[in-house]
This record gives C-alpha cells, sequence and structure tokens, in this order.
C-alpha cells in the first residue's frame, strides 16, 4: 500500500471524476458506442470520463488508439518514464485528477514515489536524477511555451541519455496530455473515490 | 480544402507536410515506428475537419483551430488553418477578427461562445469550469456537439505541441 502524498491540493489517493453534462445511458448506447467504451479502457463503461466522450465513438476511438499507443507500447522509452512526463504536465496544468492517477502509475513502474512528492512540491527542481530532471524540464517546457522549444531542448535532452526513438515517446507522453488535461478540467471535476 | 484529385489515394500526412519529414529522413523513420501513433493522429484530423457529418459547420471548425493556433503562437498550424480557411471562402469579416485578436464583436453568438470556450481550454485550461458548459448551450449547442468541440480544441493543444517538437527534432538533426 502506498504513502498518501499531498501537496499543493494534488494528491496521490484514488479520485473520482464527475461530468458536468449528461452522460451516454448504457442502456440505450449504440453498438458502436459499446465498442468504443470496451476498446478505450477497462472501466470505461463505469467512468463518466468515457461515457461522456461516447457521445462521439468515432473521435472517442482515435483518441484511444492515440493514448493507449503512447503510453503502454512496448519498447522505446521506458513506461515509468513516460508516466513521469505525464504527470509533470498534469502538475503544471492543474489537473489533480490525472496528476492523482500518473502518480500512481509511475509509482507502480517504478516501485518508489519520491519523484512523486517532488512534482507536486516544485516541478521545477523535480527529478531524482539528472535524466529525470530533463524528462521533467522538457515536459514543463513543451505545455507552458511550446513555441519556444528548439533544438537547445533536445540537445538537454540527448545529454541526459535519452536517444531519437525515447525523445519522441517523450514528446508524445507530454502532448497527449495537453490533450486529456483540458478534457478533464473543462467537462466535469474529481471528487474523493467511494469506499468499494 | 482537399488538394488531393478522386481516387488519388489518402491525404499526406498533415504533420510530416508540416515539420517537412520524407522517407528517407532518420526522423521520419523514427515517427512512422510509431504506425499507431501516426495513424490515429492522421484520422483525428481528418474526423475533426472532414467536410460532412459534423452538426458543427466546417468553417466554425477551422476558425475554432486557427483561434487555438494564433492564441498558441504556433506559426505553422496558424498558417495551414488561415489557408484552409481562405480555401473554404471563409467569412472575411469573422477572419479579421480572430486574427485581431478581439472576438468580442462578432454579431454569430454561436462562434463567438464556441471561441471563447476555446480561449479558455487553450490560455487557462485550469479555470473551466459547469458555467462554461452552460453558456455553450445557451448558445444552442448540443451536448454531443460540445463533446466535439471540446475534443477537437483538446486535440489541436496536441497537434501544436507535436508539431513543435518535431520540427525542434528536425533542427537539431540537421545542424
Amino acid at each position: 500500500m502506498s504513502t498518501i502524498i499531498k501537496q499543493n491540493g494534488f494528491t496521490n489517493e484514488t479520485l473520482d471524476w464527475k461530468a458536468w453534462l449528461d452522460v451516454v445511458d448504457l442502456n440505450k448506447a449504440t453498438p458502436e458506442q459499446m465498442d468504443v467504451l470496451e476498446m478505450s479502457h477497462p472501466k470505461a463503461k463505469v467512468q463518466d470520463y468515457y461515457r461522456f466522450l461516447a457521445h462521439q465513438p468515432a473521435i472517442l476511438r482515435q483518441r484511444s488508439e492515440a493514448f493507449n499507443a503512447i503510453m503502454y507500447a512496448p519498447g522505446g522509452l521506458a513506461r515509468a518514464d513516460r508516466e513521469l512526463s505525464s504527470l509533470a504536465v498534469s502538475r503544471i496544468n492543474g489537473c489533480v485528477y490525472c496528476a492523482s492517477v500518473h502518480a500512481q502509475r509511475f509509482e507502480q513502474l517504478a516501485k518508489r514515489n519520491d519523484t512523486v512528492a517532488q512534482v507536486f512540491d516544485d516541478p521545477a527542481s523535480a527529478g531524482t536524477n539528472e535524466r529525470e530532471k530533463a524528462i521533467v524540464q522538457f515536459s514543463i517546457r513543451i505545455t507552458q511555451a511550446p513555441e519556444n522549444i528548439g533544438p537547445a531542448d533536445i540537445q538537454a535532452l540527448k545529454d541526459a541519455g535519452l536517444n531519437e526513438a525515447e525523445i519522441l515517446d517523450l514528446l508524445h507522453a507530454a502532448a497527449i496530455f495537453a490533450w486529456a488535461n483540458r478534457l478533464m478540467l473543462n467537462l466535469g471535476e474529481p471528487e474523493l473515490a467511494q469506499q468499494a | 480544402m482537399n488538394d488531393t484529385q478522386a481516387g488519388a489515394g489518402p491525404a499526406p500526412d498533415l504533420i510530416d507536410t508540416l515539420v517537412g519529414l520524407a522517407p528517407g529522413d532518420a526522423l521520419y523513420a523514427t515517427r512512422h515506428a510509431r504506425a499507431k501513433v501516426v495513424d490515429a493522429t492522421q484520422a483525428s484530423q481528418a474526423l475533426f475537419f472532414a467536410p460532412g457529418g459534423n452538426s458543427l459547420p466546417l468553417e466554425d471548425r477551422l476558425m475554432v483551430a486557427l483561434h487555438a493556433s494564433l492564441l498558441s503562437r504556433s506559426e505553422p498550424m496558424a498558417a495551414y488553418y488561415r489557408d484552409a480557411l481562405d480555401k473554404a471562402g471563409a467569412d472575411a469579416q469573422k477572419l479579421a477578427a480572430i486574427e485581431q485578436g478581439d472576438i468580442s464583436g462578432l454579431a454569430d453568438t454561436r462562434l463567438k461562445a464556441m471561441l471563447a470556450f476555446t480561449e479558455t481550454l487553450i490560455t487557462r485550461p485550469i479555470e473551466g469550469d459547469r458555467d462554461a458548459l452552460l453558456r455553450l448551450q445557451a448558445a444552442g449547442i448540443a451536448t454531443p456537439d460540445i463533446v466535439t468541440l471540446a475534443q477537437l480544441i483538446a486535440y489541436l493543444s496536441y497537434q501544436i505541441r507535436v508539431v513543435a517538437g518535431l520540427k525542434a527534432m528536425k533542427a537539431l538533426e540537421q545542424a
């Protein structure tokens, strides 16, 4: 069981998320909607987020194809590093729900949570080594000012030991959370999970 | 807005085009090794900007994209969507309002509400609230169209960053 970390309004506790508008009623869902819920996430049918997005199943399908390939595909950047980028982006954008989910995933993959506490506390200085610091720095910069990203930002990642395929995976992980955070922040809100 | 001739095959990959990636480039090979990401990104682009099959008019979707690109200071994306709007014969007054960054005088209240929502998501995503969605509903936009609009804006923020990052990678490769 993980230690609870709470800092600056962020937490690694499990949260629920409630949509502000009407979600798709599973009893009235079309076969296409049910199919896209099943391919999106193992628990999509009981989560407001996916049931709200299922109002547009074709769009949700491509979002989920991209998201799942970016976060779970084998090879390239270590999955813990992808989660670290997602966590840093969510922290910068202020997405408490996303940060809690990806804090947990980072800990599951990395078997430690020291970096989570650092990202919650002060993302600008977070990272337990040069590689993590470079990943967090890039994630912050592309979140805050994508127009200022240039070759020096890529060179900094190379200097920290990332190869081109890993840098691409990092870019995708940070960018897909520009997408995910905006939906989570603007279509509903987190609440503490009910005890099962 | 589609340059390809009928029967000429699928549209070229937009991100490859904007970044300037061609088969044979090392970065092209790296990018296309993540084929599912490339395919889902291009399929999203095709869905969001399909001429029909969407109850939000294409011109409005392109205006949202131009507004998002300008607010994000993404020159390549702004140029691309501006060109697409010109080809679609977009309303000059609406275009001028977006390019001047002042949508307050727009008479089209539905488009104005969509552009205001774009501005919040792009520049201050933390400030999202339920009232913003109710304002969209009050402007005549039903829930499924609100989902399309939110997905579109969120997708654009992804696209802008992928293009910016790949351009930086290419610049380093060529340095």
